[in-house]
């Protein structure tokens, strides 16, 4: 069964990019020190706002505007919240999460007038780079032939993003007060300020990412579609360790099982067993990598000279 | 008095019904080392927080040179030329040594990092201050002092010409504050104005020029250094004279309770230790130096290789709870964030541990806490009160309570009076020499030599997860001690700043030991010698308690190092 | 005798002390601001936010809804236990849909493999359910010892597969053919739980689901278990150090978690209309209202009981407003996420305010 062909590889890029862009936001805040379990929510608003924006004004970037600012207005809840207020974050994601799935269910009846799934003629989607010219380029017009500039820019956020925060001033202000926030604050960073801009920034790639998802992957809006993305990204990040670049082999891993899954389907193979196959093999790598990791413990500062004993803290379920 | 660089004038700052400061007046003169002494809880810390901008007081103003400033966060202070060295580093460990110093006032080109420019500025900085740094060091990598030494940079970095140093030689070696103790000499003939926070009497004796004393929130006297004493400012400290509870009972010692062999636990290479019922075995060091980890070894909460028998039963690889019921009680050091749930109240505190299956009667467990908590004096709340609601000390007596009446048969102790006030201090030691005196062993781990010197049947000394000396009660001194921890730290020290490209040293053969020759090696090789010989030393002094500090630690080491002052 | 400095309440203690007593008192507030939330939804829809509320009220007091009330109650109870139990020793087990229908399709099955069994088989059925259920809960354990995943995200992602495996088995294997529905065949008769004297939607389930409560509420209170959670949730480290086995603690309380919504779901297709149908479980949302339950009552069982019945009124009131006059049910799903997050913010401003008012910065 020849999977790995170059239309292969075009399903994994748009199966991973919303993950990759939302798990780009949740690097961004785990490099600064904010475990961000809200991406869901912000990602499923980010659906609903980009279908119904484009539907009712037939523009695709407006929807992908709108969608960006349903999301940052969504991680204002987190960022004042558990930052400023010093909310418990995770009951609080919980929250937001819920409040996604309620108003975007409200708001498919009362705005759209339907329930479970929209789809109609007058919505906009992002457009494919294969009907552009980038189509009639060998091998790269294959790769992103149903790609939107979306996933395009989801790619190159990888570097960006690596690169500020080597380089530029603020990106080691962040490193810094992830590491330890109390040093910062003692020399006169704003580490709220920090704290809270890459919550909301986070949010802004969420509300992307459900652009792509609602207006590139496919053009409807479902209730729940998201279905568990937001959380593969908030896994995304913890195996890749908020860099970027490990965040984006993470997702690959997952957009290959979500593509490799749809290849399966087509070989009739029931939807319910290709449908779990993302979440499991999620699960999958991401034990294998802390398996690996364990084996190979943190290198210390002084050679130890007694190999051989394990040397871990005991138990310690979480 | 004109070159007053800081001037603080009727500061109060209450904390709900505690008045931190009250009417605090200090000034920090250019060239000066000014000391601040008190006990814990007199108000050092807030006054300097005051001074660092990151308290605000309630009412007195701040002079900077002579005009009047307000400090709303540290930013402000920095502004000012004020720069602080905390007592718990504030530094991002997996930077790099210029990262740390430039963080926050970054030089930059085109809106990105100049790293070249600020290589070469912190490379001069270190420069001047004489300083061995390695500006491309990752902190991680850098032992105690030369993270200091980074914290210092951070300051002069920032142009500070008033520097805050807040308990400085807590996690040095002795070696290690005379070197910090002569950098701040030659800052302050350069002209800045230093503020020394601290508790030894001793180290304000050596360094400082005038020394303010402050007293529950107040300064009770300010005056120069000169015309004092320790036993002077000790009166003044404490207003009243505390008679310290030593250990003067007859040592006889009884069945081991508590014995280790071969235990390993990074950075742990403990051969054997062994303690008997009715004595207390200190354990001695500069913090960081493994002794946490041999604790958590011990009592089950790190997993390590090699064996530990309490009384008399296996429990290497058991867990906390079996370790418990095997006969073991321990006091942690963090009693807030390991020795009790401050969110739960002072009974459900004092009963987890004692009822451990069945029925749970809450008649019978406020009663069970009521009790222990008249036998213990803990006062300021009712048992169903929460443990947050207590002070520091109050708090450290529910945690003694419910650890003693366990009755073990092993109590470890790790540092039990940290942060809590004399009087308080006072009684926890009490406590552990009764618990000695009921036929228990008590295994002490203290950063405080006084209190080991007091209390303590017999001591070893741990540098670098090993022991590295050992002594009986009748030779321990703070001297002795010291040395003990210097001679063995320096050797570390100096295999770490070894340079990469040196040649590997040759191992050092046992024979070599004691001919007083084999030290003239290169840096390196001593230092390696050092590591290796202290393990094969550490359980021979622990057997045979030995005398002196160089006979128990190793020849090859200490005694047979001619270019041991060159070096330091 | 020494002498002891004087007593001394920090600030931040005090501030403690304040927020501990705030969690009882934010609910109450929490509940008004997510009305008014509410209502500013409705407004923003063109809807008379009265209209909606009237309508919303209606539905909860009519009689016809009251047997809905009391059907809809037992498994909000349950799922509000089940998010308790680890929530208790401070994890929190997201994969309560993938239980529910885990035991729900589980019990199914058993069911109608042994049709002659009767009551006693239907006891297996769901003891069988709730042994999946809680199989499937434990599994966050090794993930998270071996696999340092956390149990919020491993329980959530495993939900995942267990709804796609349970719609599986509803649309291929245990299909009631020729109903071209993805459901199970109907239970047999003698298994279905008997009704109590008020209507057929209100039947046995009520009763364990009560049952259920009342064993959760002695194991918290009056056993060393519930003392271990407690202390386990209220500082991790403290619970180690004085010998709590947390791994094992960590196991009993997400199989027990499991166990309880694998079990709420073998009582519901034990009730109207006596079999799994894909989709019926997770579809009214039990799960995340018991999880907004537990979560307002911190929980605690006293305040499961309440919030419970207070969510299962709110529930059943939308279905009846939507139904009255149009307005989506979802309004409800839009107040309790509003609960929550108010809830949360108001414990915060209160914990500040305290300590602001104490003196501290």
């Amino acid at each position: 069964m020849n999977v790995f062909t170059l239309g292969f590889v075009a399903a994994v890029l748009i199966a991973l990019a919303p993950v990759l862009l939302a798990a780009l936001g949740g690097a961004l805040c785990a490099r600064v020190g904010v475990f961000n379990i809200g991406l869901e929510g912000q990602m499923l608003l980010g659906c609903f706002t980009a279908v119904a924006v484009s539907a009712k004004t037939g523009s695709a970037l407006l929807g992908v505007a709108a969608a960006v600012v349903a999301g940052v207005l969504t991680a204002v809840i987190l960022a004042v919240g558990s930052i400023r207020l010093r909310a418990d974050p995770i009951v609080l994601a919980i929250g937001t999460n819920l409040l996604a799935v309620g108003l975007t269910g409200f708001l498919l009846r009362s705005l759209l007038g339907t329930s479970g799934t929209y789809s109609s003629p007058d919505l906009s989607g992002l457009g494919r780079l294969g009907d552009t010219w980038i189509g009639r380029v060998p091998v790269l017009g294959d790769v992103f032939a149903s790609s939107s500039w979306v996933v395009v820019l989801s790619l190159l956020l990888v570097p960006a993003l690596a690169f500020f925060l080597a380089r530029h001033p603020a990106g080691l202000r962040l490193r810094g007060i992830g590491e330890n926030p109390d040093a910062a604050r003692s020399l006169g960073v704003n580490v709220n300020g920090y704290q809270q801009a890459a919550v909301l920034v986070a949010g802004g790639l969420c509300g992307l990412a459900g652009a792509q998802l609602a207006l590139g992957n496919v053009q409807l809006f479902s209730e729940q579609m998201t279905a568990g993305r937001g959380w593969v990204a908030v896994v995304a990040v913890m195996l890749g360790r908020g860099r970027p670049g490990l965040v984006l082999a993470a997702s690959v891993v997952f957009g290959a099982a979500e593509a490799f899954g749809f290849r399966l389907q087509g070989l009739g193979l029931p939807q319910q067993a290709t449908d779990a196959a993302p979440y499991v093999i999620t699960l999958i790598a991401l034990i294998a990598t802390s398996a690996r990791w364990r084996r190979r413990p943190a290198a210390e500062p002084l050679p130890e000279p007694t190999a051989g004993s394990a040397v871990e803290p005991t138990g310690g379920a979480r | 008095m004109s070159d007053a660089r800081v001037r603080l004038a009727g500061i109060t700052k209450r904390f709900g019904p505690v008045v931190a400061n009250d009417d605090v007046g200090l000034e920090l003169r250019a060239g000066e080392v000014h000391a601040i002494v008190g006990e814990n809880g007199a108000g050092k810390s807030t006054l300097m927080s005051v001074l660092y901008g990151s308290v605000r007081p309630d009412d007195g103003q701040i002079l900077a040179r002579g005009r009047g400033v307000t400090f709303g966060s540290p930013k402000d202070a920095i502004a000012a030329g004020i720069g602080m060295v905390h007592q718990h580093f504030q530094l991002f460990e997996s930077l790099s040594v210029t990262d740390n110093v430039i963080y926050g006032a970054e030089p930059t080109r085109r809106g990105l990092l100049d790293r070249r420019a600020a290589r070469a500025r912190v490379a001069t900085l270190v420069e001047e201050y004489g300083s061995t740094l390695d500006p491309a060091a990752t902190v991680a990598s850098l032992p105690m002092g030369l993270r200091q030494q980074v914290e210092i940079m951070k300051a002069l970095y920032r142009g500070a010409d008033v520097l805050i140093l807040d308990e400085p030689t807590a996690v040095l070696t002795p070696a290690e504050t005379a070197l910090l103790f002569t950098s701040v000499r030659r800052l302050a003939e350069r002209g800045t104005a230093i503020a020394l926070v601290t508790h030894k009497l001793d180290e304000v004796m050596q360094v400082s020029d005038r020394v303010t004393v402050l007293r529950r929130g107040a300064v009770v006297a300010s005056l120069a250094t000169a015309a004092t004493t320790p036993g002077k400012l000790a009166h003044l400290m404490t207003g009243r004279d505390i008679e310290a509870a030593t250990n003067d009972a007859p040592h006889e010692p009884g069945a081991a309770v508590l014995e280790v062999t071969d235990l390993r636990a990074s950075p742990v290479h403990v051969d054997r230790l062994t303690v008997r019922a009715g004595e207390i075995v200190g354990i001695a060091g500069v913090a960081g130096n493994g002794q946490s980890e041999l604790v958590q070894a011990v009592v089950g909460l790190r997993s390590a290789s090699g064996t530990v028998r309490i009384a008399s039963a296996d429990v290497s690889r058991a867990d906390v709870r079996r370790r418990r019921a095997a006969g073991l009680a321990y006091v942690p050091e963090d009693r807030g964030a390991v020795g009790s749930a401050r969110a739960l109240s002072i009974t459900e505190n004092l009963a987890v541990g004692h009822f451990r299956t069945g029925w749970l009667k809450p008649a019978r467990l406020r009663e069970f806490a009521a009790d222990l908590m008249r036998k213990h004096d803990v006062r300021g709340a009712g048992p169903d009160a929460t443990v947050s609601s207590l002070s520091g000390g109050n708090a450290q007596k529910v945690v003694l309570a419910r650890e003693l009446e366990h009755r073990a048969p092993l109590l470890v102790a790790e540092n039990p009076t940290q942060g809590v006030d004399i009087g308080a201090i006072e009684y926890i030691h009490r406590e552990l020499l009764d618990y000695r005196a009921a036929g228990h062993g008590v295994l002490l781990v203290s950063n405080e030599l006084s209190e080991l010197i007091a209390l303590a049947d017999r001591v070893h000394v741990m540098v670098d997860g090993r022991f590295v000396a050992a002594f009986d009660r009748a030779d321990l001194s703070e001297q002795r001690l010291g040395e003990a921890m210097t001679n063995a730290a320096e050797d570390a020290v100096t295999t770490a700043l070894k340079p990469p490209d040196d040649p590997p040293a040759p191992p050092v053969r046992p024979t070599a030991a004691g001919t007083g020759d084999a030290g003239t090696d290169s840096a390196a090789g001593t230092g390696d010698a050092g590591t290796d010989s202290a393990a094969g030393t550490g359980d021979a002094g622990t057997g045979a308690a030995a005398a002196a500090p160089g006979a128990a630690h190793d020849s090859a080491t200490t005694e047979g190092r001619p270019d041991g002052d060159a070096r330091a | 005798m020494a002498t002891l400095a004087p007593e001394r309440r920090t600030t931040a203690e005090a501030a403690k002390g304040v927020a501990r007593r705030a969690v009882t008192g934010a609910a109450l507030p929490a509940l008004v601001a997510s009305f008014a939330v509410g209502a500013i939804v409705l407004l923003s829809a063109g809807t008379n936010p009265l209209t909606g509320y009237e309508a919303l009220f209606r539905g909860i007091l009519l009689d016809t809804n009251l047997p809905y009330l009391a059907a809809a109650f037992a498994p909000i109870l349950g799922m509000a236990v089940s998010f308790a139990i680890p929530l208790r020793m401070g994890e929190f087990n997201l994969g309560g849909d993938g239980q529910l229908v885990l035991g729900g399709i589980t019990a199914a099955a058993v069911a109608i493999a042994i049709p002659d069994a009767g009551l006693a088989g239907y006891a297996l059925a769901a003891l069988a359910g709730a042994a999946a259920a809680a199989l499937w809960a434990y599994l966050a354990v090794p993930l998270a010892r071996f696999g340092r995943v956390p149990v919020i995200i491993s329980t959530l992602l495993l939900g995942f597969p267990a709804v796609s495996f349970a719609s599986y088995l509803a649309r291929y294997p245990l299909t009631d053919k020729g109903t071209g529905i993805p459901q199970t065949p109907r239970l047999p008769d003698a298994m279905h739980l008997p009704s109590l004297p008020a209507s057929a939607y209100v039947n046995l389930g009520l009763v364990v689901a009560v049952l259920i409560l009342v064993a959760y509420w002695i194991v918290d209170a009056r056993t060393a278990t519930g003392l271990d959670l407690r202390t386990l949730g209220a500082n991790l480290r403290f619970g180690e150090y004085v010998g709590i086995n947390l791994n094992r603690r960590t196991s009993g309380a997400l199989a027990a978690s499991g166990a309880i919504a694998g079990l709420t779901g073998a009582l519901i297709v034990a009730g109207p209309p006596y079999r799994f149908i894909d989709g019926a479980l997770v579809a009214p949302g039990y799960t995340f209202t018991g999880v907004t339950v537990a979560l307002i009552a911190s929980g605690r069982p006293a305040g499961l009981l309440a919030g419970a019945m207070l969510f299962t009124a709110l529930q059943v009131g939308g279905t009846g407003m939507e139904r009255d006059v149009g307005i989506p049910r979802q309004l409800t799903a839009i107040i309790q996420a509003s609960v929550v997050i108010t809830f949360v913010l108001i414990v915060a401003v209160q914990a500040y305010r305290a300590k602001t008012r104490a003196g501290a910065r």
